[in-house]
């Protein structure tokens, strides 16, 4: 049994090795609190590393033989995203990044592959970069946030992008990066976390369905991550939406449920039934494994919770933990 | 069997008697002229389509007869609360809304049920208010929006001692969100995502802040009922039990998973698939689980109690319970 995880991300070792006595990393900073807890530091926002965002690539692949995963699919730390910098910034950090997953694959090509990380504020730059790694590199997609400077992802200047990783083959993990629509409401509990990405996932869903992407190009691989939100449970009420309002339906020729199948979901809804209630939705090829590794959302044992489920069958977990991963990306 | 619907809108004659008269209802003018059913204040539109919204109790009644709906519980249509006026002209216009209110249900006592609108502007007048609605009107509780004035969330703390309040009185708080200007407009405007999803989601996002907040240890005996079946807070509890784990700032009032208080709040039906309904029940038990129907704003087929009838997984005993025996006992009807 394999075990093939795609939701798994790094704070590159440049950006350690950079910030190093007080040094920047491309205007990056990095502090550290009292308790001796990491943060980076990009202009005015402060965001806090967890223990193992530092680890080395010798330390995860401990850390994933201690948790029986096999290969990280590695994605990059969402907190760098760097859209809202100059694109030039957004330009470098990208490629240090990228190039870091390069090593690592190069390096072990047994247990990692990966995700890029693009500048998507400047769409050519962008499509350049995925082709740079996609060709080159033998990554196989890239993370990207579900928003751009405010701008959703059907945003018609986003076409390009989607048309360039369609041909490439490129898988594109959704992810959230900093504040999600419930930050602005609220910002205790950690609601704008696991309250507010789940939101803003089936926001993604939503607009890329009706905003006409999904059927401009039909062979567009897009995985979103937590689950894809509320997507399955809410679909039946974003059905009902396109089947009463006629500007609505004359935008897609089918109701958004349609295009379910259309989409990866990874596994990180964190109970039984929910997952059940996702794979019995979008269907169990259309689930693949995930963890959020190295964050404390994450999953503590996740190989251990999927094999633990009385409600999936063995084929279910092996189609989770790597089948449907094995085959997408043909690792 | 009876049916007791929960979740049904209502725009109060009040309001069309005084716009279609060219007057201004509390900022409110109709668009185009009287029979319009667009209003508008302060460059904000509230659109009311459909003939039903503008239904007399007599026509209501009606409408009803032809759902086979026995009881619907009336609250006004959430654009409406005016949360936003002075508090004086916001307590006037509750008082208007909830006198009509009380007159349905007391030319109607075996068919209309009724909750209040607050002036939650100025928390001591909405006690005042809602201790009147109860007390003197015979309501049986109020209903609240999702977020409160200025954008507050209802974890604030000087909500509190209006949720002391209606636990005290035994009165039932019906949420339910805005269905347009709600919080995924500030990602999108498009594709009607506001309703589709930023109603859910709020409806959600108040599940969490009222567990996370405490309310449910600070009043025990409150009584809570969430629209559109709390949107997808049942679904994505696991996410939040996680945080709670994991973030100290999500422990701070509350000393369990936000899980284990799932039980505490009532959920309406409008879920929109059976195996959401089904899951929801799964979930929060089916005492919590009461029949809405959104009335006039969605369709059911055949009708709102039909469709409950209908639904291949649900036992006679657990439609029973969700049509009428649990809102009997919620509401003493």
């Amino acid at each position: 049994m394999r075990s093939i995880d795609i939701h798994a991300h790094l704070t590159p070792q440049c950006f350690w090795r950079a910030t190093t006595d007080n040094h920047d990393w491309h205007g990056l900073r990095r502090e550290q609190d009292a308790q001796g807890h990491a943060y980076a530091v990009i202009g005015t926002q402060r965001q806090q590393l967890p223990p193992r965002a530092v680890w080395t690539p010798e330390q995860r692949l401990a850390d994933m033989d201690s948790l029986g995963v096999d290969i990280h699919v590695v994605s990059p730390y969402s907190g760098f995203y760097n859209y809202h910098l100059e694109s030039r910034i957004a330009i470098a950090t990208s490629r240090d990044s990228n190039d870091e997953i390069r090593d690592m694959i190069s390096q072990w090509p047994q247990r990692f592959a990966g995700l890029a990380t693009l500048p998507m504020q400047d769409v050519p730059a962008a499509i350049a970069e995925l082709e740079r790694v996609m060709v080159q590199h033998g990554f196989k997609g890239a993370m990207i946030g579900d928003q751009i400077n405010g701008r959703t992802l059907d945003d018609p200047q986003f076409l390009p992008f989607w048309k360039a990783a369609e041909q490439l083959g490129a898988m594109i993990l959704f992810h959230q990066g900093g504040h999600t629509v419930v930050s602005p409401r609220i910002g205790r509990y950690h609601l704008p976390n696991s309250v507010g990405n789940l939101a803003d996932r089936t926001i993604t869903f939503a607009t890329l369905v009706m905003g006409g992407v999904m059927d401009a190009c039909p062979d567009l691989k897009i995985c979103l991550s937590h689950g894809g939100g509320y997507t399955c449970y809410g679909i039946g009420r974003i059905d009902r939406n396109w089947h009463t309002r006629p500007d609505i339906r004359q935008l897609i020729p089918q109701p958004p449920s349609a295009y379910l199948r259309r989409f990866y979901y990874d596994c990180i809804v964190y109970t039984e039934a929910s997952l059940r209630y996702l794979i019995d939705t979008v269907g169990v090829d259309r689930v693949v494994f995930g963890t959020d590794w190295p964050y404390d959302m994450a999953f503590d044992w996740p190989v251990s919770w999927i094999l633990s489920l009385d409600s999936l069958t063995q084929d279910e977990k092996e189609a989770i933990l790597w089948k449907n991963l094995e085959r997408l990306l043909g690792l | 069997m009876r049916t007791i619907d929960m979740h049904t809108h209502l725009v109060p004659q009040c309001l069309w008697r005084t716009v279609d008269a060219g007057q201004p209802w509390y900022g409110l003018r109709a668009e185009s002229g009287p029979g319009a059913n667009t209003l508008v204040r302060e460059g904000h539109h509230i659109h009311m389509p459909g003939a039903k919204m503008r239904f007399t109790p007599e026509q209501r009644l009606q409408d009803m007869d032809t759902e086979g709906t026995d009881v619907q519980v009336v609250s006004i249509h959430t654009p409406l609360f005016g949360y936003e006026l002075e508090p004086a002209q916001g307590l006037q216009l509750a008082r208007d809304v909830n006198d009509e209110i009380a007159s349905m249900t007391r030319q109607w006592p075996q068919r209309f049920a009724g909750l209040a609108t607050l002036p939650v502007q100025e928390v001591s007048a909405a006690i005042t208010e809602l201790e009147r609605a109860v007390t003197t009107l015979g309501l049986k509780g109020a209903e609240l929006g999702t977020v409160a004035n200025q954008g507050l969330s209802w974890d604030e703390p000087h909500f509190l001692p209006l949720f002391k309040a209606a636990e005290s009185m035994g009165a039932v708080l019906f949420f339910h969100p805005h269905p347009v200007d709600n919080l995924a407009l500030a990602r999108t405007d498009k594709y009607g995502i506001s309703n589709s999803i930023g109603v859910p989601v709020e409806d959600a996002l108040l599940v969490a802040t009222l567990i996370f907040g405490g309310i449910f240890d600070a009043c025990p005996a409150l009584k809570v009922c969430i629209a559109h079946g709390g949107g997808p807070a049942c679904f994505g509890m696991g996410r939040m039990d996680r945080g709670w784990q994991v973030r100290s700032e999500a422990r701070l009032h509350i000393q369990k998973p936000p899980s284990t208080y799932q039980r505490h709040l009532y959920y309406d039906c409008v879920t929109n698939s059976e195996a959401a309904l089904r899951f929801l029940i799964d979930q929060v038990g089916v005492d919590r689980v009461v029949l809405g129907s959104d009335w006039p704003f969605v369709s059911w087929d055949p009708s709102p109690g039909g469709w409950v009838q209908n639904l291949s997984s649900l036992s006679a005993a657990e439609k029973a319970k969700i049509l009428w025996q649990n809102l009997e006992e919620l509401l003493g009807l």
